[in-house]
């Protein structure tokens, strides 16, 4: 790894294909709310390998992710991609339930488990058991601060996966509210959860994702890069499982320059950035829970800029 | 023999809990439960509990289930020996690290993974198994089907809600409620409390049963969407449930008032031992189970409206911000 890795997400081959990564280090390949989302990478192995190796062409690292609640009639299936990551060279896989955490250290012992956000990580004791199940990083669980963050990869000894951008997840059903209106609208499942769906009440907003509910606003952590980075953070994520290619490439590449500016001790953001930001955002930014605060609240300076977001 | 098990809020439904026929009661320790600090125990009043529940019968579990902050760890444990020294039976948590430690200090004391553990298929019951959990909280999304499956292939007890919320989202993966507000506070004690975090102790908002409208970028799309939250009794699947050796059926309601949940009890106790009773070769006859268990919806109902209006109200309103 160099300096750093800034990752993301892709959910199925179409939209691998239609993605620039030149902004990326590594990419998690799945979709990790619906089993019926469009060509999911999850559901279809020959698409999952190929996307793997696809990924590893461009001098990538390959990530499968797996499902975020998996009852136990998904757990072939998840057998199959971790079959699957593990043939086609998946340089580590995501897991955000314990059962499948202990599934790959039972079966998969020299593959490396990333801990998801969903496996609830609140505590360095929680993170050291997970570790002695062969996690080898982890995704904070979404609601604690980056202080808590910091108590756990110092107890523990771990990396933290940190998001930021991009919605954050709020939560994660087994039942897609979606089916039972979309007898009148066009789309249909599987790709009605690909447009942009807000639940709106108020000044309240949430993306619905059919079986998953995420953040209104993008999580946007631009400003607080040097901080991230002082902290000893080096692995950065950008969720854009439901985002488009160009979302995918924008907000890559501000990030990229963000990043490499902060490791080399300047913090300052150029406005194209923020620029690019406001043409990808809909509701508006946050800073999720890392400022111990409510989650759609915004804590920085660039409040004028925040402030065009929304 | 099922084990009846009910909540409490207070001292006096620990006692109307144990008249009414419940064979154990948990009570969630200040601070460090899935509800309100109203409704948990001070440490002194759950060495009372114990009193109580034992002197009646019953035992008594106490939930410490909370997503707890790395530093508070060595507190809990402190708490525990406390706990231990006077006689609790049985903890009910969800943070894999605290489980673990609570089970290497008391090797012998009965772990009960949380519904807010979110175990959902058999390999999480191995899982936590391994790591000294003896019986969990089935999620409220399982099916039946799903029941068997675990009861015919695992040793781990099974609990299963019988009254309870089903929430749109599984429970302990959620966190619309805290990304709309959360208030973060001390206790008297110094425990942190956040408000708005079911996760974390505080309380549930209860955000999606707000009446959402579904936009489609900024054009409407459907007007007043409902996200599935209901709560449920279990009526039809009891006498299933005991035939298929469930280990304990669990109530939820340490928020309501005591002689709600007195009634819910002395309901479920009659039920229960009615089933047991039944000769095997006979048809069981619910429905005027079904008429008496109307009743006491209808007022859990009105009841449960009412709070979620309350907490709607205050999930608007603003964080007070430190000085």
């Amino acid at each position: 790894m160099g300096s750093f890795e800034l990752n993301t997400t892709i959910s199925n081959l179409r939209s691998l294909l239609e993605s620039d990564l030149s902004a990326y280090d590594a990419v998690y390949l799945g979709n990790i709310y619906c089993r019926l989302f469009e060509d999911n990478f999850l559901e279809r192995m020959d698409d999952l390998k190929e996307g793997i190796t696809r990924v590893k062409d461009q001098g990538l690292r390959a990530y499968v992710t797996s499902y975020a609640a998996p009852r136990n009639d998904a757990l072939p299936k998840v057998q199959m991609a971790l079959e699957t990551a593990a043939a086609a060279g998946a340089d580590a896989v995501e897991v955000h339930n314990l059962g499948v955490l202990r599934m790959v250290h039972e079966q998969f012992p020299g593959m490396a488990a990333h801990v998801g956000g969903f496996a609830n990580v609140y505590t360095d004791a929680g993170a050291e058991v997970l570790k002695e199940y062969g996690a080898v990083r982890f995704t904070p669980n979404y609601e604690i601060s980056l202080d808590e963050v910091e108590s756990i990869t110092r107890g523990a000894g771990m990396p933290a996966e940190i998001q930021v951008h991009g919605k954050m997840p709020l939560g994660v059903s087994d039942y897609c509210f979606l089916l039972e209106y979309e007898q009148h609208w066009p789309e249909k499942c599987p790709v009605l959860c690909q447009k942009q769906l807000f639940l709106k009440q108020g000044d309240w907003a949430m993306r619905s994702v059919g079986k998953g509910v995420l953040s209104g606003k993008d999580l946007c952590m631009l400003e607080h890069l040097p901080a991230l980075v002082a902290a000893g953070h080096r692995v950065f994520r950008i969720e854009a499982a439901y985002e488009t290619p160009a979302y995918r490439l924008q907000i890559g590449q501000v990030y990229r320059a963000a990043l490499e500016s902060a490791v080399a001790g300047d913090g300052t953001v150029d406005e194209s950035a923020w620029q690019a930001i406001r043409e990808h955002t809909a509701v508006g930014l946050c800073n999720g829970f890392y400022f111990g605060r409510t989650g759609s609240e915004y804590v920085g300076k660039r409040v004028e800029a925040i402030a065009a977001c929304g | 023999m099922v084990e009846l098990l009910a909540p409490a809020g207070n001292l006096e439904m620990v006692k109307a809990a144990v008249e009414n026929g419940a064979n154990a009661i948990y009570v969630g320790a200040r601070g460090w439960s899935r509800r309100r600090d109203a409704y948990e125990l001070a440490d002194e009043q759950l060495h009372e509990a114990i009193a109580i529940a034992h002197a009646g019968g019953a035992k008594l579990r106490v939930a410490i289930n909370t997503n707890m902050q790395s530093c508070e760890i060595p507190s809990l444990l402190q708490k525990m020996d406390k706990f231990v020294g006077w006689g609790v039976d049985g903890a009910i948590m969800t943070d894999v690290g605290a489980m673990a430690q609570v089970h290497r200090r008391f090797p012998h004391l009965v772990l009960h993974a949380s519904i807010g553990a979110n175990i959902v298929n058999n390999q999480d019951v191995k899982f936590y198994r391994s790591i000294g959990v003896s019986q969990v909280v089935a999620d409220t999304k399982l099916t039946f089907r799903e029941l068997v499956a675990r009861q015919a292939e695992l040793d781990a007890g099974i609990e299963v809600l019988i009254h309870a919320n089903n929430c749109y989202t599984y429970l302990g993966k959620c966190w619309m409620s805290p990304y709309h507000r959360l208030e973060r506070t001390t206790d008297n004690f110094g425990k942190d409390l956040f408000r708005g975090s079911p996760n974390r102790g505080g309380l549930d908002y209860r955000v999606c049963l707000e009446q959402w409208d579904l936009f489609d970028g900024e054009a409407l799309l459907e007007p007043q969407i409902a996200l599935k939250n209901d709560a449920f009794f279990y009526l039809d699947d009891i006498p299933a449930l005991i035939d298929l050796g469930v280990h304990c059926l669990k109530i939820q309601g340490r928020e309501y008032p005591v002689p709600l949940v007195a009634s819910i009890v002395r309901f479920y106790r009659e039920l229960i031992d009615a089933c047991l009773a039944k000769p095997a070769d006979q048809p069981f006859d619910l429905d005027p189970w079904r008429l008496r268990l109307e009743a006491i919806r209808a007022e859990r109902d009105g009841r449960r409206g009412n709070m979620t209006l309350v907490l709607l109200n205050e999930a608007r309103q603003p964080v007070p911000q430190p000085a």
